[in-house]
């Protein structure tokens, strides 16, 4: 994985975006939807920030092992997974 | 393995000498798996070795190591040998200064050279804030009886001479926090050292022995599936940093555990160049920390990549950053070629500290969450965890690595940076 697609951007470096964190982290309360994480090594739902573009937050999902980005899109409000 | 193991010493070296070739052994042998054992350690990297060793030695247990793959072929075998104890909060210093003080004798005790090198590491400042900052972490080690010097350029120009500190540069050095006993132990040979102390006393390393599951009765554990069928346990540790996560899945307990990738790299041997461990946090961009291996390679590494990771291949812009800083703080470096680039996956914890903790059942426990400073605490969490294994009871200097802290608030974040493992 060297790169992610934007969806404003396009093909951009991935030295442009900055990781934020992992969705969802699940759970009721908020001690599991603030420290559990999935740790899955198939699939990792992520936002990413284009920090260095366009600065739009992305929903992002990665195969882990293998580094795939199966999914880029704009993250949305209230669209958490 | 038949007979003892001969003790390396001044007279088996004269013995061998008219032996022959055939006085000195495999460190260790592959052994068959047994039907039954008071514990099962899954995971031969050094903290499930170091486990396995004090669960056999202090406890007098019966005891398995379980590997999916080859002794040390994790992490243990890719961290950059770096052993300190600079740690600011009282519930981590304590442990890793544990640790430490248990490297400076591990030679004698594993019989086993493990080419301990207090060399010094020396946390760089590059401003009166991070002076502020050292000096107040400084101060809490020497509170706790642990070496800590701040030094101002003069002392450290006569310590680290290699570093110029008063050279021209784009971000002039200050001073630094500087812990002598601090230094590097050669990684390998903690994992060859335990493996074969372990063996020594009756413990068994099973490679190539992958854990499937666990079979549970009446709210215990009764034993493990494994890749070459079922062994009964009393008890069952795993060690398995990097794969925590699918551990919690196979236990059933999810946990604050995140898996990322963090890198090395290392040089060409060239003549010895730099004398201790130097870190260097460079504004803007990244860290370095940098070394010379005994070998003469010299060894650099930084922060995480930045994002969850099992590939174990380096980001290349973390790699540049990496460089970057180091050429910064040495220029000479910026002429070498560097031969070897690799990652370990680091059981990232959502406080930065590790857990070491009973999970779901009496009988099952993990030992793991131990970010990037794994290495360092190898003797102190094998020494530490067997303790608690075998008697349920954690040591004191242990004692806040539980579970439970997550759920209570009672975090152990040293850098103060939320459940974030990445964030800086």
């Amino acid at each position: 994985m060297s790169r992610l697609v934007c969806p404003f951007c396009g093909p951009r470096e991935l030295r442009e975006f900055e990781f934020h964190k992992t969705l969802p982290n699940g759970g009721d309360t908020p001690f599991e939807r603030v420290y559990l994480r999935v740790d899955s090594l198939t699939l990792s739902v992520e936002h990413w920030q284009h920090l260095h573009g366009c600065r739009g937050w992305l929903h992002v999902e990665r195969n882990p092992s293998t580094g795939e980005v199966l999914l880029t899109r704009l993250a949305r409000i209230g669209a958490a997974s | 393995m038949k007979g003892p193991m001969p003790r390396y010493s001044a007279l088996a070296l004269l013995q061998a000498r008219f032996k022959g070739a055939g006085f000195w052994k495999p460190l260790w042998t592959g052994r068959t798996l047994k039907d039954a054992y008071d514990v099962v350690v899954v995971g031969a990297g050094g903290h499930g070795l170091a486990t396995a060793y004090h669960l056999v030695r202090d406890h007098g247990l019966k005891v398995a190591v379980l590997e999916r793959r080859l002794v040390g072929y994790g992490n243990v075998g890719r961290n950059t040998t770096i052993v300190r104890s600079n740690y600011l909060l009282p519930e981590n210093h304590y442990f890793y200064e544990d640790s430490l003080r248990r490297w400076e004798t591990l030679s004698r005790d594993l019989n086993y050279n493990v080419m301990y090198s207090p060399r010094g590491v020396v946390d760089i400042c590059l401003s009166d804030g991070d002076m502020i900052t050292a000096a107040r972490r400084g101060n809490a080690m020497r509170l706790a009886g642990i070496d800590s010097e701040l030094m101002e350029l003069e002392a450290l120009e006569r310590f680290a001479p290699e570093l110029a500190p008063r050279r021209s540069r784009r971000f002039p050095i200050v001073g630094a926090l500087v812990q002598r006993r601090g230094g590097t132990v050669r990684h390998d040979a903690v994992a060859w050292g335990y493996a074969r102390a372990a063996t020594a006393f009756g413990a068994d390393i099973i490679e190539n022995c992958d854990v499937q599951g666990l079979r549970t009765e009446a709210g215990i554990v009764t034993g493990v599936e494994t890749s070459q069928g079922f062994v009964k346990a009393n008890r069952v540790v795993f060690a398995t940093a990097g794969h925590t996560g699918m551990v919690g899945k196979m236990i059933g307990v999810p946990l604050p555990i995140e898996t990322h990738l963090l890198q090395a790299m290392v040089t060409e041997p060239i003549k010895p160049l730099i004398n201790s461990v130097l870190v260097y946090v460079h504004p803007g961009h990244g860290e370095t920390y940098i070394l010379q291996s005994d070998r003469g390679g010299v060894v650099m590494g930084g922060y995480l990549d930045g994002f969850p990771s099992f590939t174990r291949e380096g980001q290349w812009h973390r790699l540049e950053e990496v460089v970057q800083g180091a050429v910064e703080l040495l220029p000479e470096v910026g002429s070498l070629r560097i031969l070897r680039q690799w990652a370990g996956t680091n059981d990232m914890t959502m406080d930065g500290s590790p857990i070491m903790d009973c999970v779901k059942y009496d009988n099952v426990f993990i030992n793991a969450g131990w970010c990037y400073g794994g290495f360092k605490t190898i003797p102190a969490s094998g020494a530490a965890c067997a303790k608690l294994v075998a008697t349920g009871e954690a040591p004191d200097i242990a004692r806040g690595f539980r579970l439970s802290r997550f759920a209570s608030g009672h975090m152990l974040d040293e850098r103060g940076a939320g459940p974030f493992p990445v964030r800086l």
